[in-house]
């Protein structure tokens, strides 16, 4: 028998979360962080690096102009540290306020280890920012982990467990990039993607909204019948790792199967596709966002007024790329209060994640008042 | 009401010709199915709290590779199906508690019906084969919702950072040495484990104080648990233990010979065994414990339903 909340609708794929009669509160995406490396590498200066005379455009195939990585000192921790103390700066909140903190990355470097694994890479981000007394633990979900742990502390937070809480992620994986520009010879590389791959931290924190306020709905799926189709393990060529990717055929498929996820998203929130005022995509490239958008608009009938894309100065930055683009459309005053956004998280598994919400007074804490 | 135990299963790879983590969650999960009387398909969540792998895979989570291989709702989202949502979970020793804590949050609120814990650890392949601190076992456990009073009902999880040198994991670049040849490997990423002198026994500190400190908050005193599910189940921890916190040897569960060693699989391990003897059914109140590095204690208090013993 189920519990005691809105209660798992059967016509629904997804796992979903939105405030149903049964919870006592809301859950709100309260403030964002980002942490950017100072370094920059541009797509040509990559690419001036490879091996093998590879004749890929990758510019042109991708939007990329540049991406942030990481210098000397620099590692996962580091960067989820900063992102999260610039959280702190955009909330109303302490760090002691933080019941929970959530690392996502998917690389967790740190001193001398490439890849820590115990203790968890939260545990050294909660010392850090001084959120001693929070419960911590960190998850591995691809590119989609920061999104996953968002939805965690939404049910959490709607309950009425814990107040406030943090997602945090640091992606140090442009060595991926490094390695793949060792070994790659053509576009039909399945190393092509690790390419695309910039550095970043962002840090969300999520707090206790009135009922029926904050996130509208979140929800999450993973079609598991394809997930051999991104790969990353350590690499032999150089530290870090190294990812293969069947980028068409994963295209192909998230096409395919996102359509009716994102239909029953927006049923559940009670909107049609065209009431969104910003969608962000997961950010691979600027051609797979601008096909996948068309395919839904066939579709589903209708089309978001703004897809964010923002490839050209940050790349890929795996599993911190949502957070990182919703930082910036804030940071630059470009979303507005009363915007609705709705986040697609896209990630190896496949994973499949969205969440929808309407902009209200983070939006202060941002840009030129800041 | 709580998150019920709907089954568990523990298993080593004892006679398997190689043992991968993947393999181990798989049969794990496919035992837990079968003692449950579930079919994959009624799997809303999947988490997977392994931590050591023989190939140390970065991307996908291991969960989803697992829902894959048990067949958990796969094949494109048709309206009117139900998905699976799968992700791994890293937190040591503690990960399973962490798990049963999200799924039983997530069964109370209606979000899922049925979620899956699977585990996994394998010798990562370090520089000493056969110096891991531990036995590659797999485990897997099912929980479901009751209305009755009965399952999960109280967690906690504290950290003693002060002691986060004591016990430490990563992988770590080694360059090859000799002369660099094209299409040779440049090295490989060595899994590094860092255990020092005395974890042991702060482990047993912390899990002494955090016991304590969680049963004062529910106003129970520890004469009030009548089944100890204690990880790891290293005698050196858990004898300490069990005499520090005054249970008898009686109450507690202590896991099969082939399994102790266990990692990450260690709470399911125990709990397997409390409900093969029957004694979880018998026990009012049980004490799940975990310690691991950081130090971190994951607590989680157990009920059984109101009225006669159960079975599991």
């Amino acid at each position: 028998m189920a519990g005691t909340g809105s209660g798992r609708h059967p016509d629904h794929w997804l796992a979903l979360q939105s405030p149903g009669s049964g919870s006592p509160w809301g859950c709100r995406i309260e403030s964002v962080g980002v942490k950017l490396p100072g370094q920059r590498l541009t797509t040509r200066e990559l690419m001036s690096q490879t091996s093998h005379r590879t004749r890929i455009q990758l510019e042109r195939l991708t939007g990329i102009h540049e991406r942030h990585v990481v210098g000397p000192g620099e590692s996962s921790f580091t960067l989820a540290t900063g992102a999260a103390r610039d959280c702190l700066a955009h909330s109303q909140h302490q760090a002691p306020d933080i019941e929970m903190l959530i690392s996502t990355s998917i690389t967790r470097s740190r001193g001398r280890c490439s890849q820590s694994f115990e203790p968890p890479l939260s545990l050294y981000v909660k010392q850090a920012i001084g959120a001693a007394q929070a419960v911590n633990f960190d998850l591995s979900n691809a590119c989609a982990g920061m999104l996953t742990g968002v939805f965690l502390l939404q049910d959490l937070i709607t309950r009425g467990e814990i107040s406030c809480g943090m997602v945090v992620s640091g992606e140090y994986i442009s060595h991926l990039s490094w390695n793949a520009a060792r070994q790659i010879r053509s576009v039909f590389s399945k190393q092509l993607a690790s390419l695309t791959l910039g550095d970043a931290g962002a840090a969300v924190i999520v707090e206790r909204a009135p009922k029926g306020g904050g996130i509208e709905v979140i929800g999450f799926t993973t079609l598991a019948e394809h997930s051999r189709l991104c790969l990353a393990f350590p690499s032999t060529v150089g530290p870090g790792g190294q990812m293969y990717t069947k980028s068409r055929t994963l295209q192909k498929v998230a096409i395919e199967d996102m359509a009716p996820l994102v239909a029953e998203v927006i049923g559940e929130a009670g909107i049609d596709l065209d009431d969104i005022d910003y969608l962000i995509p997961h950010q691979t490239s600027a051609r797979a966002i601008r096909t996948g958008t068309e395919a839904f608009a066939r579709r589903l009938g209708a089309r978001p007024k703004h897809v964010v894309v923002n490839l050209e100065e940050y790349g890929n930055t795996s599993s911190t790329t949502l957070f990182v683009a919703l930082h910036k459309y804030l940071q630059e005053g470009r979303i507005r209060k009363g915007d609705r956004v709705m986040l697609l998280a896209l990630a190896s598994g496949i994973e499949i994640g969205m969440a929808i919400f309407t902009i209200d007074s983070q939006v202060d804490h941002y840009g030129r008042t800041h | 009401m709580g998150a019920r135990i709907e089954a568990a299963a523990a298993l080593t790879s004892h006679g398997w010709r190689k043992a991968t983590a993947r393999r181990l969650a798989d049969a794990a999960a496919q035992a837990c199915l079968a003692h449950a009387g579930k079919g994959p398909g009624d799997v809303d969540m999947l988490i997977n709290a392994g931590v050591y792998r023989e190939d140390n895979m970065g991307e996908p989570a291991l969960a989803a590779l697992i829902q894959e291989d048990i067949g958990a709702n796969l094949g494109q989202p048709p309206v009117g199906g139900q998905g699976t949502f799968s992700f791994d979970l890293i937190n040591g020793t503690c990960g399973v508690i962490s798990a049963i804590q999200l799924e039983s949050g997530l069964l109370r609120s209606g979000v899922i019906r049925l979620g899956a814990i699977v585990t996994s650890d394998v010798d990562p392949q370090l520089q000493d084969p056969g110096t891991a601190p531990f036995r590659p076992a797999g485990g897997a456990m099912l929980l479901g919702w009751d209305d009755t009073g009965a399952g999960f009902t109280d967690f906690a999880a504290e950290t003693y950072p002060e002691y986060q040198d004591l016990f430490a994991s990563g992988l770590v670049w080694q360059e090859r040495q000799g002369l660099r040849a094209p299409r040779r490997a440049a090295g490989r990423s060595q899994m590094v484990i860092d255990a020092r002198p005395g974890y042991h026994a702060r482990l047993v500190d912390c899990a002494e104080e955090s016991a304590h400190r969680f049963l004062r908050r529910l106003g129970m005193g520890i004469g009030e648990i009548d089944l100890l599910v204690p990880a790891p189940s290293s005698p050196d921890f858990l004898d300490a233990l069990r005499l520090r916190l005054g249970v008898p040897g009686d109450r507690v569960a202590y896991v099969a010979e082939d399994l102790a060693g266990a990692y990450t699989s260690g709470p399911i391990a125990g709990l397997q065994a409390a409900i093969r003897s029957g004694r979880l059914g018998e026990a009012r109140n049980t004490l799940m414990l975990a310690a691991g590095a950081g130090i971190t204690v994951a607590l989680a208090l157990y009920r059984r339903a109101p009225g006669p013993a159960a079975s599991c």
